[in-house]
């Protein structure tokens, strides 16, 4: 295969002014971004720095209890960071270097933990690690206070390694195996190897994995609320500041100080790791990987790996079990009322709510994730790379931020006085129970922004890897870019685009942290069922509903590979050569 | 061609569906309980009166805080349930209407507000929930004393909510400053109480010292109310200071035999679960309707039917035998205005000295 | 070119094509004051190293780089400001681009269905290119499972399909294998020949641009440095850019002793010779471009003796760089016997064709 990318003055084309319609989507995506996400953080930014919450700043930050917390959510990010990774990496590893049995069933159990509701893992953990839990009460005969820094590490650890393993085995599988075999040329023990050569290649990989798994960690709001015990952070804070305060100010102000860390660290992966990478995913490797045969190396790996394989599928085996038993933990008799009450009782409207909410989102999010991507690839316009930064604020942002941004900024219709026609109304009010639609229709951009950054990155990385000449092609026939995007662009990033619909959907319906403060009684969302259920401590009620979540979750991803295609398509003759 | 279908039936479901999520509801309920309750009132209206009616389920602090932001536009017409000095706040605030609904005057004047802001739809006291099983193992007896808490056995078995959130952790926090305040001023007249009637200084120090020996028995402070009560379900602990009615449900659904519920000899805290009308709120006509049913005894008995044990306060209704009955055990005399004028300050110092200390 | 009364096709008017600095501040001029004539029919080569702007200008060409400056007129109409799609012209690309999404059958059918050709006459215009280009019964085939020149082929019948007024070439066997590209070097030629389709050609293989082009354009940084037909630009180049860049070049100082009508007489390897040149000499200092083929190496000491540095054979030929006491050369000899080669080290006498002698300005 050619070398696929060209010298970069040769990407562009048709200035884009040239074509009304790119322009015109140019400018849809534009307004979308900008209403969406930088209006309602600047409203966030100006709410924290208006007079009210300056004063704030400087309490929040001298004050001993506050400053714990900002230390607490630090040092909780950073050990997540590290073991999550360490976990991805040891999974990573022992798919690509290892010759060991069952390796298909760890890289299913790896991707378990992408349609994990929130709470799910949390509870589940509780009751069988909890001080009455069935393995550390009921094996070991320990009260282990699970409560607290070393649970949440536990969990968020095992609920995020899924994005630095997929990450650190794609770097693994595109290491030039030629590298290991010059340095095997040289002299060098396997060992050697993996320390001087394989480790260095994957250190951006092992880097940006652990900033990726810093800021999600840091954004989580639902293991905190469930598992954080005495233990707070700073999203958990900023969750009291509004339910238990009553104080939305107070919340910006927390907001903007959890935005400095997760922001940094977003632009630090982004902007310096992903350049320093050495490794080019896109090379065809020359060989296969060099396997790690040594069986002091070999056995402990697996042996480790396996545990892990095993005490997530406990988990989630607890998870089911619990949905089916009358009190998960103490009575273990079987019902099914649990079910009853999620599909019949209360939680049917949540569960029809979500879904539905979901559906809506999830092709506008990718589709708007493609546009995106193509024109921040293909296209070469004055902020470009704005354009591409602000969509991905959408998930470096946490939750909490963007959710007290929205109600700042959509709680009331936006208005702007002119000075002839007087007052106005650009944007009716979208949250709260009188906003539009019920307040569904903020639930649902919720949803799009959020699951638009995965659907850009995949995009991203698709269009990069494929052949600009390839859409010249079509249009030297005499096709016009939007002919070109349908029937050329989007067959080809097709995988990609399915990764972008698989991801928003599984966010949209497992999202807590952003929409905890937009449900309305139009709308309910039932991840913040499952909080009620959790918090009351009906954990059979919540087991249904994470139950019935995933099943929703699995069936609707067995949609999409149908009707939008399988892997066996236009990526595979892609691989084969252009 | 698969694409066009695809598109259209996108289309046709969007459209079919967007109604439905938009359909605007006669009477919308801010409802403060648990869910099944909130669900049982507003069907038990609905086909009372006919009048569509929806809910949604808030705890009273994000109630408050949602309906501060929307002021200029409520979303809700009427507030039902949740701890009273919420709707003392919201009164002081001007979010509520004044209505003096004919039923209330059934009503005691200490569950009302004097000015008709506000009027009591049930009412619960707190009390001691434990895990037979843990103290059984700890060598305990179930509680009866607030000082029984303090039992060096009981270290890291103890749990309450933290008072920044819930409203049941500060009923919690002022009973013991009522209770300390009633000694002081037992000892000597005027030491305990001002002269408009609240607690001194003192005598919330007093409560503070208290909380700072409790301090180290607590494993952790929930944010939710009730959620202690679930750790004793689940033997993480041994006792929960919860209302009783919450150590009741739970004993319904699925704890029976494994918690009890016992109260503090000295006298306990009880709160008021108010109902109050939305300033401005849409369809006032139906929110005085739901307000006027709210009081009446048939609402009223609609808790138990959902195993809710909070007292009803119209005289009239009938009192479940699972209830725990205010008038069989002691209560404080419990001042809710200076609760809620000493909230904040409170909850900071509560915050900064007792929930961040370290446990020894 | 063949044509007496030539219709000018495509007019190119002082283009110039700037592009950002790497650094970013200033520009970058890839093609710099441009003008062009290509006529109906004929096959147009733009030759060039890499980053002389051969590939700029195609792309301007075609739409996918509006220029800075300067007019493009097709059929006499400005095109300049048209989107690609509009120009009705087809790119044959260096890696052939073939949708990797769609059959054969369906590559060659795109720009039909896009033109809204009816269905049955899609059918047959691509069961007919398949048949020009030999490809029969591969249409159901994916590109990726055709051999590379199959791709290529496929490539060149789905542009010549749309009967654009204009075919364009980047580089388009450059990723072939040596014997594949001299085969489809081959069949394009055939094909032009035939079709007699207006042509511009990107190469920086000088054998290709010779063997397929009417007129070929050699440029250099942006500029032109000649144009002309193949035989042209290698036997009187304009420049001793041209010179080197086309062919093996020797230059060679010379004396100018006279000048006349009939040439200019110089005095080369000791030896006096009148040259017909255009060049005017205007008093300046002139060089002699002599192609390896046109040195001989013979055993005859009344000839320049020159030592034989190195020795090279090359099948067909043997290449020596032999060294003249002030400067190196480099002459190729055929030696179809094999058994004409002159050892290293060796001393021998240096001869040429006189007529092959090519004046520049120094």
């Amino acid at each position: 295969m050619q070398s696929l990318r060209r010298p970069q003055t040769f990407k562009r084309f048709a200035s884009i002014t040239q074509d009304p319609l790119l322009t015109l989507a140019l400018v849809l995506v534009v307004l979308f971004v900008a209403i969406t996400i930088v209006f309602p953080l600047l409203s966030m930014i100006g709410e924290g720095f208006s007079p009210k919450g300056l004063p704030l700043f400087q309490r929040y930050l001298s004050d001993p209890v506050h400053l714990s917390i900002v230390t607490n959510t630090l040092v909780m990010g950073a050990l997540v960071g590290l073991f999550g990774t360490a976990v991805g990496f040891l999974f990573a590893f022992v798919q690509v270097r290892l010759n060991v049995p069952f390796k298909r069933f760890m890289h299913i159990v790896a991707l378990i933990p992408v349609i994990s509701p929130p709470f799910a893992v949390a509870t589940a953990v509780i009751v069988l690690f909890g001080r009455s839990g069935s393995i550390s009460r009921g094996i070991f005969g320990v009260r282990y206070d699970i409560y607290g820094l070393d649970g949440l590490t536990l969990v968020m650890s095992l609920s995020f390694f899924t994005v630095a393993y997929l990450n650190l085995s794609g770097m693994m599988r595109a290491l030039d195996p030629a590298l290991d075999e010059a340095a095997t040329n040289l002299g060098a023990n396997k060992w050697r190897i993996f320390r001087t050569v394989t480790l260095p290649m994957l250190l951006p990989g092992i880097a940006s994995s652990f900033l990726l798994l810093f800021v999600e960690a840091v954004a989580d709001l639902g293991n905190p609320l469930v598992l954080g015990g005495n233990y707070e952070v700073l999203s958990t804070r900023i969750y009291i500041t509004v339910i238990g305060l009553y104080d939305t100010t107070g919340a910006a102000v927390l907001s903007l100080i959890l935005l400095v860390p997760s922001l940094t660290v977003f632009i630090v992966q982004r902007y310096w790791i992903s350049r320093t990478s050495v490794v080019s995913v896109t090379g065809k490797p020359s060989g296969t990987p060099q396997m790690m045969n040594h069986p002091l190396v070999r056995w402990p790996l697996f042996g480790l790996t396996i545990a892990i394989c095993l005490l997530i599928l406990l988990i989630y085996g607890t998870i089911i079990h619990g949905a089916f038993i009358r009190v998960p933990g103490v009575r273990y008799d079987f019902t099914l009322e649990h079910f009853d009450f999620v599909l019949n009782g209360i939680g049917a409207q949540a569960m029809q709510d979500t879904t539905l909410l979901s559906i809506l989102a999830t092709p506008l999010a990718g589709l708007i994730g493609m546009v995106i991507a193509y024109l921040v690839v293909r296209k070469t316009f004055a902020g470009r790379s704005l354009l591409d930064f602000s969509t991905m604020l959408g998930i470096a942002v946490p939750g909490t931020v963007i959710g007290i941004g929205y109600v700042l900024s959509f709680n009331h219709p936006t208005t702007l006085t002119l000075p002839v026609l007087g007052e106005v109304t650009l944007l009716p009010q979208l949250t709260g129970g009188r906003g539009l639609l019920g307040g569904a229709l903020a639930i649902i951009v919720v949803f799009i922004i959020r699951s638009v950054p995965a659907a850009l990155r995949s995009g991203t990385a698709a269009l990069s890897q494929i052949d600009p000449a390839i859409e010249e092609a079509s249009i030297s026939l005499g096709a016009d870019n939007a002919r070109t995007f349908r029937r050329i662009t989007l067959p080809l990033i097709r995988p990609a685009f399915l990764a972008g619909l698989i991801y928003a959907f599984a966010r949209s319906m497992t999202t807590i942290s952003a929409v905890v403060f937009l449900t309305t009684p139009q709308t309910k969302i039932m991840t913040q069922q499952i909080l009620n259920e959790v918090e009351h401590g009906r954990y059979g009620n919540a087991f249904a509903y994470c139950v019935v979540l995933i099943v929703i979750v699995m069936v609707a991803i067995s949609i999409m590979y149908v009707t939008v295609g399988s892997t066996t398509g236009a990526e595979r003759r892609l691989e084969g050569g252009l | 061609m698969k694409r066009v279908v695809l598109i259209l039936a996108f289309a046709f479901l969007a459209l079919t569906l967007m109604p439905v999520l938009a359909q605007e509801s006669t009477l919308t309920v801010l409802c403060t309980p648990q869910e099944d309750w909130c669900v049982a009132m507003t069907q038990a209206f609905e086909e009372q009166t006919g009048i569509d009616t929806n809910y949604v389920r808030l705890s009273s602090g994000e109630s408050l805080a949602r309906i501060r932001a929307a002021k200029d536009n409520p979303e809700f017409s009427v507030w039902w349930g949740g701890p009273a000095d919420a709707f003392i706040a919201a009164k002081g605030e001007g979010l509520l209407d004044q209505y003096e609904s004919p039923n209330a005057e059934a009503i005691t004047p200490e569950y009302k507000d004097p000015d008709h802001y506000w009027t009591g739809v049930y009412v619960g006291a707190l009390g001691f929930c434990s895990n037979l099983d843990v103290l059984e193992e700890l060598g305990v007896e179930p509680p009866t004393s607030w000082d029984d808490l303090l039992a060096p056995e009981l270290q890291g078995f103890v749990a309450m909510a933290h008072p920044a959130t819930s409203g049941t952790a500060f009923t919690t926090f002022w009973t013991i400053v009522t209770l300390k305040a009633d000694a002081m001023e037992a000892a000597e007249a005027g030491s305990g109480y001002d002269e408009e009637g609240a607690p001194t200084e003192d005598a919330v120090n007093a409560a503070f010292e208290y909380f700072a020996a409790l301090n180290n028995n607590i494993l952790q402070y929930t944010r939710s109310g009730s959620a202690p009560g679930t750790l004793a379900g689940q033997g993480e602990i041994g006792v929960a200071i919860i209302f009783s009615h919450d150590c009741v449900k739970l004993q319904q659904e699925g704890f029976e035999g494994i918690l009890t519920t016992t109260f503090p000899e000295e006298g306990t805290g009880y709160e008021i679960g108010g109902m109050g009308i939305i300033a401005n709120g849409p369809e006032p006509e139906a929110a005085r309707l739901w307000y006027d049913w709210a009081l009446t005894a048939a609402a009223q008995e609609i808790g138990p039917t959902v195993n809710s044990l909070q007292l009803p306060t119209n005289p009239d209704a009938a009192i479940s035998e699972l209830a725990v009955n205010l008038s069989e055990i002691k209560v404080v005399n419990y001042n809710f205005v200076a609760a809620g004028t000493n909230r904040t300050a409170i909850v900071e110092r509560f915050d900064a000295e007792i929930a961040s200390a370290p446990t020894e | 070119m063949s044509q007496n009364n030539p219709e000018i096709r495509l007019k190119l008017e002082n283009i110039t094509k700037e592009f950002p600095d790497r650094g970013g501040s200033g520009t970058v001029k890839a093609v710099n004051n441009i003008s062009l004539d290509i006529c109906a029919g004929e096959f147009l080569t733009l030759l060039g190293p890499s980053g002389c702007g051969k590939t700029t200008t195609l792309r301007l060409i075609a739409g996918f780089e509006s220029p800075t400056t300067g007019r493009i007129l097709l059929d006499n109409q400005d095109v300049t400001p048209q989107p690609p799609n509009k120009r009705d012209m087809a790119l044959v690309f260096q890696n052939y681009a073939l949708f990797p999404h769609m059959s054969v059958f369906d590559n060659i059918a795109y720009g039909l269905q896009t033109q809204r050709v009816k269905r049955q006459d899609i059918q047959r215009r691509v069961n007919e290119a398949l048949l020009m280009m030999g490809l029969q019964g591969l249409g159901d085939r994916r590109p990726n499972q055709l051999s590379g020149g199959q791709q290529q082929r496929v490539a060149l019948a789905r542009s010549l399909v749309v009967e654009p007024r204009i075919l364009l070439f980047d580089e388009p066997l450059s990723n072939l294998d040596a014997k594949l590209r001299v085969q489809m070097r081959g069949e394009i030629h055939r094909l032009q020949r035939r079709l007699r389709i207006t042509s511009v050609y990107v190469t920086h293989d000088q054998i290709e641009a010779m063997a397929l082009s009417d007129r070929i354009v050699v440029m250099n940084a942006g500029k032109i440095e000649q144009i002309g037909t193949p035989s042209d630009i290698y036997h009187r180049p304009a420049t001793r850019f041209v010179a080197d860049f086309i062919g093996r070049a020797n230059f060679v100082d010379v004396t100018v002793l006279s000048e006349s009508a009939a040439g200019v007489e110089v005095e080369i390897f000791k030896r006096r010779i009148t040259v017909a040149s255009s060049v005017r000499r205007d008093g300046a200092p002139l060089v002699a471009m002599l192609r390896s083929e046109s040195l001989t190496l013979r055993h005859d000491p009344a000839l320049p003796q020159v030592l034989v540095e190195q020795t090279m054979f090359l099948g067909s030929e043997v290449e020596y760089i032999v060294n003249t006491g002030s400067q190196q050369l480099v002459v190729v000899e055929q030696d179809p016997r094999g058994v004409h080669v002159v050892a290293e080290g060796e001393t021998i006498g240096l001869d040429f064709v006189p007529e092959a002698v090519h004046l520049l300005p120094a």
